[in-house]
């Protein structure tokens, strides 16, 4: 009886000897937990913070209802599902949500697949210059677009200069200078390149052999792309569906810009709306809708990934397919890809650049332009200094710099070590839960995580100090908000380099951090450069996460775009987007010089 | 004696079935071993588990005095200590290193000095003939060139052990010739012991000292070649080893040709579950000369010599010839049994061993 008793003790010892002797080899295990622990503090408190404030009485109303402050209460739920206002703060956008979502998911995923097949696949005019020019729009802010857009077909609905057309006598109807239609339409100009990359990316990873087999068999092009390309695309266009859905909810820029002089309000801004009138019990509630719509969208994603897994294809031999010929389709489809190129990245580019350049909209004679604008000390109208003299401009330049900087280099290195972690760890529980923890911020919109830091970080708990108003708390919510793309990447990523490269390493005597820097970091390096350049470029043009987060003094280039907007001073918001997409596309450039990685590697061409 | 012992090693991956199944094997100092079975039976799990990518779930592992692995007191010695020489069936090759790079890998984890490295990169180079491809990148070779630096970076470092899964058979069947004869000739001139996973029974036959035939994650027998071949402990062993296949004779379906081996090979053919007859210890002669009376059905000439399906009641065998076969196809034919090619085996599908 003793015996037993002592050996089963034993064996529990021994048992842990050997795991640990296993942690020692490799130490994925040590990895995964310390991620584990630190992601759940930055990933789950803010979650809880938001359920826990929307249900909670708030200060303010405890004082003025009588009650006590932090109460359990109902009356936020009520306030925006049930009350006279929650038609004109919930159900309204909640209903322009889902039809803006909608038409600018269709046409970004439809766009990005014709586009991505034409480019990868097909033998049109300036394939090799279009893999690279249709990613452009990716790089510039969305506010870009809207900005754009407004600047083009504004009329005299809202106040400020005068917008192109109108200068030109034709005075753009409402429905087409505000609401729906151009914020769809902006929306999926700006998302569509995403699905582009992934399309593109998709198809070059197909096995040309799986094709070559097909046409072996009799299959014509049509058939193969029909019965072999697209079924084996499904699993993309799901996700390029998931993900674009989720971004287009999650967008305040458009509609801030488009669909606010039409009254025109969509979540993303009936939430800003109250943050910005310090309701966050209704915040949290909104907040939390919005974020269970990403949780559907999530389910479903997995219930995808489930259902297609036997789809990925496993290594391809890399060869390219030959680009087949399209006869006489070829010039009206080039034209149409090049069209889509100017709609959707020089046209907007344009018109920001006249638009700050002119000092009267529309008036095309030499004497009207000037660098006013730019290098004015003090512009006429709007006692207001250029930008290249404002103070403003320039430290909102440094922030964007350090805090986009920082965010993707740490994003960048932690998304590898989870995919790390997640990939060594199969089946696991650290494995699952990484994976699910990292994609968890996806599921919540900037903005509502942004209110979530807001509150949590605005006093000092345990060993955070408050963090408001300063800049580690932008970075800080930056990283954690890219985390599912930065993991997500991380993860495919080391799922592609397989374990051998690293479990040979180890028989030739390799110790763990000698296989991570000889062995397994210049395998990824590309990868990582890859995975530092999106945040960065996305945190460069960053504005719903970061729009209530800043103060005097930390704002950045997008806020400070905003706040010239809302004053009226459209040529120097302009100015300052074109300054970020400026600043965005060099890095991209300066980047691929360092690293020839290109971001449209793995197009045809 | 540094010789490999596995002692009840169990490995399961979760789910039903068992990778490896209560395995205990010696393989001693200086063999060339080879792990043949079929796909799935562990072979890959096993070499794994001794190179130590992979823990038993329990059993012990050791190689002479050095103990890698045991679940008994929870002995392990990490894979980088325990200096083997693994070649993995892809290869893995460093794809970001150069030839040179790839192969003194190796020394350089022993802080080995730059002289050194060099020389024994010059003596690899020359074993493995990869003059000129000191600078190049794995994907600038092509297979058979990859392999010769996968080998080289395995022996850079002179192992006593080698464990070596399926290195040839991304190969064509030239350069697997060709790397077979290099691989006996290596395992003479540096008198290490090699345990070679295959599923190529021709392979394991030409080059191994000693040959563990696999069946669902045991080790069914170890024996040397001929004596695998000779001397099948069961009728698995005695299926897989050997091509043509031996002709398997069921003595109740096929019961004239069973009764005429049961005679044979003197014993109760009702003992029996099973014949079996090596195609080449069949030979044709003429009508009524022989054991039994046979219909030629095919006639499959391989340059060599002649595979020639026959029908003997029903039952359909092969035989090889050396010579030209006495009749044509749909003649009849007598046939004769030699004793040494034929077996017996009972219920449990062992050979039965005439004493
Ligand atoms: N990492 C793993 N996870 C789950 N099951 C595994 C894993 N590795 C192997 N197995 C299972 O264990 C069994 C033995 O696999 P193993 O790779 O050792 O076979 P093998 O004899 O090398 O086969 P082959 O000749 O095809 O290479 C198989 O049934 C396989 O499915
Ligand atoms: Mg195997």
């Amino acid at each position: 009886m003793n015996s037993s008793v002592s050996s089963s003790h034993n064996s529990v010892l021994i048992n842990l000897k050997i795991k640990f002797s296993k942690l020692l080899q490799q130490p994925t295990f040590l990895i995964g937990s310390v991620l584990v622990i630190i992601l759940s503090y930055l990933v789950i408190a803010p979650i809880v913070s938001i359920f826990s404030n929307s249900v909670s009485l708030t200060m303010m109303d405890a004082m003025l209802s009588g009650g006590k402050d932090g109460e359990f209460t109902y009356k936020y739920v009520d306030r925006v599902f049930a009350s006279s206002i929650s038609e004109k703060i919930f159900w309204v956008p909640l209903k322009n949500s889902l039809t803006v979502s909608f038409f600018a998911t269709l046409i970004a995923l439809t766009l990005g697949l014709i586009l991505a097949s034409l480019v990868t696949s097909t033998n049109i005019f300036g394939r090799k210059y279009l893999g690279f020019l249709l990613i452009i729009p990716y790089m510039l802010p969305s506010q870009a677009m809207a900005t754009a857009w407004l600047t083009m077909f504004k009329n005299r609905k809202i106040s400020g200069p005068q917008g192109m057309l109108e200068s030109f006598g034709i005075t753009p109807p409402d429905w087409l200078a505000y609401g729906p239609l151009p914020i769809s339409i902006c929306m999926a100009l700006s998302y569509f390149p995403f699905a582009f990359l992934l399309f593109s990316s998709a198809l070059s990873k197909i096995d040309i052999q799986l094709e070559e087999v097909a046409s072996t068999l009799g299959a014509k092009t049509k058939v193969i792309w029909s019965k072999i390309i697209l079924p084996l695309l499904i699993p993309t266009t799901m996700s390029v569906l998931l993900l674009t859905v989720a971004r287009t909810l999650g967008t305040f820029a458009t509609p801030y810009i488009l669909g606010t002089p039409a009254k025109y309000t969509l979540l993303s801004t009936s939430l800003y709306s109250s943050v910005r009138s310090n309701d966050s019990g209704v915040v949290a509630v909104i907040a939390i809708v919005l974020s269970l719509i990403g949780v559907m969208l999530l389910l479903v994603d997995i219930w995808v990934v489930r259902k297609w897994q036997r789809f990925v294809t496993v290594g391809g031999k890399g060869v390219k397919r030959q680009p087949s010929k399209l006869g006489i389709l070829r010039t009206p489809t080039t034209l149409f890809a090049w069209v889509i190129f100017l709609i959707a990245a020089l046209g907007p580019f344009i018109v920001l650049a006249l638009s700050t350049l002119m000092r009267e909209p529309g008036n095309f004679a030499f004497s009207n332009f000037g660098l006013a604008y730019w290098t004015g000390v003090n512009v006429p109208g709007m006692d207001q200094p250029g930008i290249f003299t404002s103070p403003e401009v320039i430290t909102a330049l440094k922030n964007s710099f350090l805090i986009a900087g920082s965010a993707s280099v740490i994003c960048g290195f932690l998304g590898l070590l989870i995919g790390y972690a997640v990939v060594r760890l199969p089946g696991t529980l650290i494995s699952g839960f990484l994976r699910q923890i990292s994609f968890l911020p996806y599921l919540m919109p900037g903005l509502a995580f942004a209110a979530a830091y807001l509150s949590l970080f605005a006093v000092s708990r345990g060993p955070i100090p408050a963090l408001y108003g300063s800049i580690s708390l932008l970075i800080l919510v930056m990283v954690v908000t890219y985390l599912p793309y930065a993991s997500r990447s991380g993860i495919s990523a080391m799922m592609q380099v397989g374990p051998e490269p690293e479990e040979a390493g180890m028989v030739l005597g390799a110790g763990f951090w000698r296989r991570i820097t000889s062995i397994l970091a210049p395998l990824q390096k590309s990868a990582l450069i890859i995975a530092i350049i999106l945040p960065f470029i996305t945190g460069m043009k960053e504005l719903s996460l970061v729009v209530m987060l800043v103060t005097p003094g930390t704002e950045l280039l997008t806020t400070q775009s905003i706040r010239f907007l809302d004053f009226g001073y459209t040529q120097l918001a302009n100015a300052t987007i074109l300054i970020i997409g400026v600043v965005v596309m060099i890095s991209v450039l300066i980047l691929n010089r360092l690293t020839k990685t290109n971001l449209a590697s793995g197009l045809g061409g | 004696m540094s010789e490999i012992k596995l002692k009840s090693i169990v490995k399961n991956f979760g789910g039903n079935s068992i990778a490896v199944d209560n395995l205990s094997e010696i393989f001693p100092d200086g063999e060339f071993v080879c792990l043949l079975g079929p796909s799935g039976c562990g072979k890959t799990t096993t070499l794994r588990m001794i190179a130590g990518l992979e823990t038993p779930d329990s059993g012990e592992i050791s190689y002479g005095e050095k103990i890698f692995f045991s679940s008994k007191n929870g002995e392990f010695i990490k894979t980088e200590n325990r200096n083997l020489g693994l070649m993995f069936q892809s290869y893995a090759l460093w794809p970001h290193m150069t030839v040179f790079k790839n192969i003194v890998f190796g020394l350089e984890m022993q802080k080995k000095s730059l002289d050194e490295k060099e020389k024994r990169y010059l003596e690899l180079e020359k074993l493995f003939h990869l003059e000129n491809f000191r600078d190049r990148y794995p994907s600038e070779l092509s297979g058979g060139q990859q392999q010769r630096v996968a080998l080289a970076r395995m022996l850079a470092m002179k192992p006593n052990l080698l464990l070596l899964d399926e290195p040839l058979s991304n190969l064509d069947s030239n350069l697997r010739l060709e790397m077979r004869s290099e691989l006996k000739r290596l395992h003479q001139s540096l008198g290490c012991t090699i345990i070679f996973v295959t599923h190529d029974q021709m392979e394991a036959m030409t080059l191994a000292t000693s040959i563990a035939v696999m069946n669902k994650g045991k080790i069914e027998q170890i024996a040397k070649p001929m004596e695998i071949y000779n001397n099948p402990k069961s009728l698995f062993v005695a299926k897989f080893v050997g091509s043509p296949q031996m002709n398997i004779i069921n003595s109740d379906k096929d019961e004239n040709l069973a009764l005429c081996l049961s005679k044979k090979l003197n014993i109760e053919k009702n003992k029996v579950k099973n014949f079996g007859a090596r195609p080449e210890s069949i030979k044709m002669v003429q009508q009524n000369n022989g054991d039994i009376n046979a219909k030629i059905e095919t006639i499959q000439p391989t340059g060599a010599d002649w595979i020639v399906g026959l029908n003997v009641s029903g039952k359909s065998i092969f035989v090889i010839s050396s010579e030209q076969p006495i009749g044509k196809e749909n003649d009849t034919i007598g046939i004769d049994f030699k004793v040494e090619g034929c077996h017996s085996f009972d219920s449990n599908d062992l050979r039965i061993v005439k004493s």
